[in-house]
């Protein structure tokens, strides 16, 4: 398979996991702003911070009210992380490495990105935004199922899989920092509202269910962050996504340098301490950890693909 | 109510499917029986079929133009065009007949130049061509052929014959449109198939493939073939990947490539370099590589051409064929024929006038108002005088253009391009059109059955090039009398 393939693959993977993520957290993250008092309510901004685009954000708004961040993180092409931008990522990877895909997966993109680009501005206000999220989702989830149930198990699908996995490793650290990010906020406040903000991360990885069934049915935030970084079973968690890249880049050639990134990632997930770490612990460990995530993008980006062009 | 036939008058023109009696012509009885008696409301059926089935398939065109118009939908009659299979037979055995004459001509020009000592060809003519490649000198390709893939352009006079417009050499284009034509007519009027023997076309990728395979510098089972592409913002690159797909061959870019220590070229793949034993490039030659042409081109892959004069990798078509693509060399392709097969040429050429000698440019400016001016290099029909149909104005500015420069200018007369009944709105009209056939070069020579008809949908016009409003048809190759 040609590097150049190879690469668009990834990032085709990546930016549509991307939107799928996006459109799962805005829409918790709705529910959570709607059940807690006004005066407890935490801040759009939290969703803007995680994705380290304040300054691109501040830069076109004044203030992180809800109308502002919603439009920012669903429809505003100017934001890399809106969803409206992922798909448009997506959907030119997919384009010109549709040789390599089912025929239906190309459709699908296309079919999403113009649903996007149709609804995604008329979708930032309370009255259509979980219709429109809950489409995103959908058809994210269509296309992932026709990739696993169509794709012969080659380059194409491990490349494909390597960008889901990292993608959604490094999601789930992101809300695991909405969940502590919010707690530093609420301090202010003296109220607590824990239970509920984690139940509504839990929710946005599919993962409430499991939790109740597997943990117990009391959220309470070392045993979610636990769950979520650390779980064996459930597929959204941190440790599952590794697992599963590193069986993907296993029958790859030279994926020692990558191999040795993704191990120690791991260790360092399986070493850190969470009963005893604080809220701003927890927030410094995260942190490390994307950089971790970060280095293996670069790992497999120097091994597999392209030199940048002279 | 059918559509009305009856009133069908393609004048003075020669029609491809109707007598000037308004009769069928042989070839065509049944195709145009079926079609006459269908309702408008059918008709309109068909023709909507017809665009669904471009949009499904064709995705490519449409969905490319956001904002930049980068690709377009290109217009589609569904009533094909037919000729016998006799008289296919008589056009193909020129073609092919042209191409060895070409092919021939390349390689002497790049090596002993007897055609030019031989006075034959004027020296000056080819050496100071854009199009003539020093680089090139001295390499002799595998069976002396240069341009593996040629697409020639003809018309059909008044008179009825077919005649040879030009010879596209470096990277012709549009046989994927001749294979999803037939596509389409298959599927909004598959009716028609009952009753004819028609000669298929789609096997091209696969005799494609057997030529480029043919020129593989390694013997083994599967050669590495790849179709270098400039990229997806090329107005091809749809057919590039169609090809690519046909062929099961590697779509690659220029950085996709490159040219190792031992002067091969390899594939950057996930697995480490592959090494490619064939190129179908469909870039053009100046910027293939930027050590031997362009120095800015960033679509090549530097050191391709040493790697190409190694023998260790064949390009098709190779670098420097341009040469004979020029329409001054035009003029003397019949001389070629005489000349290198010592055979008469098969197809009629179309008398050309060249400005570049004294008396055939004093006669071209005196006639302006009867002739088609060409510059020699150009295609896409840009940069042409039609003389009946210019104004005072433009005849004056090329009369100028021709005195600055007479070696880029070439006349012909005014063609009478044939028609076809062409479905316009809700009636049959006739439109002008032309025939792009593609001859395949390598180790044997494959000349397609027909090619793409490309038809100029604007009443009257001449132009049918998809850059300015042309659209196409089927075209059928018919075997026995129906």
């Amino acid at each position: 398979m040609l590097s150049r393939v190879a690469e668009r693959l990834y990032w085709a993977a990546r930016y549509l996991e991307r939107a799928e993520d996006t459109a799962r957290l805005t829409l918790a993250y709705t529910h959570l702003v709607m059940d807690i008092p006004d005066t407890a309510a935490p801040g759009w901004d939290i969703l803007v911070r995680i994705q380290d685009a304040s300054d691109n954000f501040l830069q076109r708004h004044r203030a992180f009210n809800e109308l502002n961040v919603l439009h920012f993180l669903i429809a505003d092409i100017e934001s890399p992380g809106s969803i409206q931008s992922s798909l448009i990522a997506a959907r030119e990877n997919v384009r010109t490495t549709r040789d390599v895909l089912p025929a239906d997966v190309w459709e699908h993109v296309n079919e999403l990105y113009l649903y996007t680009r149709e609804n995604a501005e008329g979708s930032v206000r309370r009255r259509r935004r979980q219709q429109f999220l809950d489409q995103v989702i959908a058809r994210c989830q269509m296309i992932t199922g026709l990739i696993i149930t169509t794709l012969c198990r080659d380059h194409a699908y491990r490349f494909i899989m390597v960008g889901q996995l990292l993608e959604r490793a490094d999601m789930t650290t992101r809300i695991i920092n909405v969940g502590t990010s919010v707690m530093l906020q609420e301090e202010r406040h003296y109220t607590t509202v824990d239970p509920l903000i984690w139940a509504s991360l839990l929710e946005s990885l599919s993962a409430m269910g499991t939790y109740r069934r597997t943990i117990g049915p009391l959220v309470e935030s070392a045993a979610v962050v636990d769950f979520v970084l650390r779980d064996p079973t459930l597929p959204r968690s941190v440790r599952f996504c590794l697992d599963l890249i590193r069986r993907e880049l296993h029958p790859l050639k030279n994926g020692d340098a990558a191999m040795r990134v993704l191990e120690s990632a791991k260790r360092s997930l399986a070493r850190f301490p969470i009963d005893g770490a604080s809220r701003d612990d927890m927030h410094r460990f995260i942190d490390r950890f994307q950089l971790r995530l970060q280095e293996l993008d670069q790992s497999i980006r120097a091994t597999w693909f392209l030199p940048p062009k002279p | 109510m059918p559509t009305t036939w009856n009133a069908y008058d393609c004048g003075r023109f020669y029609d491809e499917l109707i007598t000037p009696k308004g009769q069928p012509r042989v070839a065509a009885r049944r195709a145009v029986n079926l079609l006459r008696n269908l309702s408008q409301e059918e008709v309109a059926a068909r023709r909507a079929e017809a665009e669904l089935a471009i949009k499904d398939m064709g995705i490519t065109f449409t969905i490319y133009s956001e904002g930049k118009n980068i690709d377009r939908v290109w217009p589609f009659d569904i009533i094909p065009r037919v000729i016998s299979a006799r008289e296919w037979a008589q056009v193909s055995r020129g073609l092919a007949q042209r191409c060895r004459a070409l092919n021939a001509f390349i390689d002497d020009i790049y090596n002993r130049q007897k055609i030019l000592q031989s006075g034959i060809v004027p020296p000056e003519v080819i050496l100071e061509s854009g199009n003539y490649r020093p680089q090139c000198a001295g390499i002799s390709p595998r069976f002396g052929v240069w341009a593996h893939i040629c697409g020639s352009d003809l018309i059909r006079d008044a008179d009825g014959r077919f005649y040879v417009l030009e010879d596209n050499l470096r990277v012709p284009s549009g046989v994927s449109y001749m294979l999803e034509n037939r596509e389409i007519t298959k599927r909004v009027l598959p009716e028609l198939f009952e009753n004819y023997n028609i000669l298929p076309v789609d096997d091209y990728p696969s005799r494609l493939y057997s030529t480029l395979a043919s020129l593989s510098p390694r013997f083994g089972p599967r050669p590495c073939i790849v179709v270098l592409t400039p990229g997806i913002y090329n107005s091809a690159y749809f057919e590039h990947s169609f090809l690519a797909r046909g062929m099961g061959a590697e779509l690659v870019e220029g950085h996709d490539l490159f040219v190792g220590n031992d002067d091969c070229v390899y594939t950057r793949t996930v697995d480490g370099p592959e090494r490619v034993d064939v190129i179908y490039r469909r870039i053009d030659d100046a910027y293939l590589d930027p050590e031997a042409f362009r120095e800015d081109s960033v679509l090549g892959v530097p050191g391709l051409l040493r790697s190409w004069k190694a023998g260790n990798v064949a390009i098709a078509n190779a670098p420097g064929s341009g040469v004979a693509d020029d329409k001054v060399v035009y003029a003397f392709v019949p001389d070629m024929i005489r000349y290198y097969l010592r055979e008469e040429p098969a197809l009629a050429s179309v008398k050309t006038y060249l400005c570049v000698n004294d008396n055939e440019r004093d006669f071209v400016l005196e006639n302006l108002d009867t002739l088609v001016v060409k510059p020699a290099n150009e295609s896409g029909g840009y940069g042409m005088l039609v003389g009946p149909h210019a104004t005072k104005a433009q005849r004056k500015e090329f009369a100028g253009l021709i005195e600055a420069n007479p070696r880029n200018y070439i006349a012909q007369p005014t063609l009478a391009l044939s028609t076809a009944p062409t479905y316009i709105d809700h009636s049959v009209e006739p439109r002008h059109l032309d025939l792009r056939p593609f001859i395949l070069s390598g180790k044997q020579s494959w000349v397609t059955p027909g090619g793409l008809t490309r038809v100029a949908m604007v009443k009257g016009s001449l132009v049918v090039n998809s850059s300015q409003g042309g659209g196409s048809k089927d075209t059928w190759i018919v075997e026995g009398s129906v």
